[in-house]
C-alpha cells in the first residue's frame, strides 16, 4: 500500500515522513512564537 | 496522520517553499503593521525603557 506512487512521484510512506517533519517544524515555530508573544506582553501589555 | 498523503499529490519542492513563504509574508506583514502603528515597538528597537500601552479615558457621553 505504501509503495503506491502519487502524481508528485512520492510514495505514501515518503509523503507521511515529510509531513511528520513539517508538522514538527510548525510546532517548534509555534512554541517559539508563543514564548516571544509572552515576553512581548510582559514587556508591554496591549489592549489594556 | 491527517493530510499525511498530501505530498503524494503536491511536489514538496513546490509546496513547502509556498508554505514557508506564506508564513513569512504573513508574519512580516503583522510585524510591519505593529512597527508602523504602535510606539512601543519603535521604542524597544531604539533601546528605550518599556512603555506600557496608554489608556485614554473618554467619558461615555462625550461622543
Amino acid at each position: 500500500m505504501s509503495d503506491r506512487v502519487g502524481p508528485s512521484g512520492l510514495t505514501d510512506a515518503q509523503s507521511e515522513e515529510i509531513h511528520r517533519h513539517l508538522i514538527q517544524g510548525t510546532q517548534i515555530f509555534a512554541m517559539i512564537a508563543v514564548l516571544a508573544h509572552l515576553l512581548a506582553y510582559i514587556y508591554s501589555p496591549w489592549l489594556k | 496522520m491527517i493530510y499525511g498523503k498530501l505530498w503524494t499529490v503536491v511536489k514538496p519542492t513546490v509546496g513547502i517553499p509556498i508554505f514557508i513563504a506564506a508564513v513569512a509574508i504573513a508574519s512580516f506583514s503583522v510585524h510591519l503593521a505593529l512597527t508602523l502603528n504602535t510606539t512601543w515597538v519603535k521604542a524597544f528597537l531604539n533601546g528605550k525603557a518599556a512603555t506600557a500601552a496608554v489608556v485614554v479615558h473618554m467619558p461615555i457621553d462625550s461622543a
